[in-house]
């Protein structure tokens, strides 16, 4: 689909506000602060839910994490593989926003398996997630297919082809 | 023959909704959880090595004249400001990638706020092709993850209505107070004095910074000076001192940048035309204080 109004809004020719404002751009520096901060997120996650987003398996931590099955999600949460190709923006290039979230992880699983979890009862800390989230919902069992879904749709947000 | 104009307002808003305007608990709400969106520290002490205030300020300057040009939603820019604090506040960072981490925010909050949003072509566009959309798509994914998702933060936008209704204003007078408050809020985000204080206090004190303002030209308002400050910062829980302070800085902020308009004008740096197309900050040029 097209998008007509925001196209109607052109950059106007000479446009003052195009400008670059700190001088020029180091690519390369740009990649390894990106990679860094990247891991950091995987990191910081893995530490926050004791799960390795990586190799998709639970560790030893607050929450308890059991396989479930059938949980009825909508094939877009479900596909094994992003759709559009790899080429799409980077020419080619291979996206390397989190590498190792692209490595080793058993994709098929998703095809009818996702994980829930659990917060161990025991636990003194209150998941601070997102504001005015289950915060008090201490041993209450919840279901955390999004937990999964998160690392999955930001693979699909890097490869995933813009509309034209 | 007859000819049919077809051409509408391309984007579609919803009317406004009387259950969420209208209702003190989404007020009482609002208030509760604004605190939780503000950046962590006043991060050039203790976080960043490498950019200053300055920078702060050139950063947000050219990110209003790209919500402008654009005519974004009045949120997105303030939005934006508050994802570029929250990031700096946690993550230090070099001068350079100061503009990427920019365009980045706009195009979260456009995409936050708005149903036709900036497109990450137009953004580098604007960066002067000094990015790329692969850059910016990924570090999307960086500033999400360091903000933790979180990104229906409060703005000061979402406190004007509620403030607005309380107000014995006659109605015809709200538009142009609105549109005023509306100048001044995406004026303290350039700011990073303001960075810190809550929401409710930035929107009360653009308010009456509004009124004030308006006040001398004509009668907008039954209440003046003390008497508006005090139901003002009644209404959102304020301190009044804090809100008189507030309302002197956004006055102060406002006439520092209606000199700047002026030596830019005198330099014939900008076309009566260009001014004409910007809707809020050379809006500032009408009021007189």
């Amino acid at each position: 689909m097209s998008e007509p109004p925001r196209d109607a809004q052109q950059i106007p020719r000479a446009s003052r506000a195009c400008r670059r404002l700190f001088g020029p751009v180091d690519s390369e520096q740009l990649r390894r602060d990106c990679d860094a901060l990247m891991a950091s997120c995987v990191q910081e996650a893995r530490e926050r839910w004791n799960f390795d987003f990586v190799t998709e398996t639970p560790l030893e931590g607050d929450f308890a994490w059991e396989r479930v099955r059938g949980l009825g999600l909508p094939k877009i949460y479900l596909s094994p593989r992003p759709r559009g190709g790899r080429d799409d923006l980077g020419g080619g290039k291979r996206p390397s926003t989190s590498p190792a979230l692209l490595q080793g992880t058993a994709e098929e699983d998703h095809v009818d398996l996702s994980l829930s979890c659990t917060l161990l009862p025991h636990s003194p800390e209150r998941p601070e997630g997102s504001p005015g989230g289950p915060g008090t919902s201490q041993g209450r069992k919840r279901r955390q297919t999004s937990m999964t879904d998160f690392y999955h749709s930001k693979r699909r947000l890097v490869f995933s082809k813009r509309k034209p | 023959m007859e000819l049919l104009c077809c051409e509408v307002d391309p984007v579609r808003r919803a009317v406004p909704d009387a259950n969420l305007l209208y209702d003190d608990r989404v007020l009482q709400n609002l208030l509760t959880i604004e605190e939780r969106y503000l950046p962590q520290c006043s991060y050039f002490k203790c976080v960043q090595k490498d950019i200053q205030p300055y920078m702060r300020r050139m950063v947000a300057t050219w990110m209003l004249e790209v919500c402008e040009e654009q005519k974004c939603e009045e949120e997105v820019f303030p939005l934006a400001m508050n994802y570029l604090d929250r990031f700096l506040a946690g993550v230090p960072t070099p001068k350079t990638h100061l503009q990427l981490l920019g365009a980045v925010c706009m195009f979260l909050a456009s995409k936050l706020k708005e149903t036709i949003p900036l497109t990450a072509e137009k953004l580098c566009i604007y960066t002067d092709n000094s990015i790329k959309p692969q850059e910016l798509l990924e570090w999307e994914l960086v500033v999400l993850g360091k903000l933790k998702w979180n990104l229906a933060a409060v703005t000061p936008h979402d406190f004007i209505e509620h403030i607005l209704r309380k107000l014995p204003q006659p109605n015809e007078k709200l538009s142009l107070i609105r549109k005023h408050a509306q100048t001044f809020i995406a004026l303290c985000a350039t700011d990073f004095k303001f960075a810190m204080y809550p929401p409710s206090m930035i929107a009360t004190g653009s308010v009456g910074a509004a009124i004030c303002g308006l006040q001398q030209d004509e009668d907008v308002s039954s209440l003046t000076g003390d008497a508006l400050v005090d139901l003002l910062a009644k209404i959102t829980n304020t301190d009044v001192d804090c809100l008189k302070a507030c309302q002197e800085q956004i006055e102060v902020v406002l006439l520092n940048s209606l000199q700047q308009l002026r030596q830019d004008q005198g330099d014939g740096a900008k076309s009566e035309d260009e001014l004409d197309q910007a809707s809020t900050p050379t809006d500032v040029r009408d009021i007189d204080l």
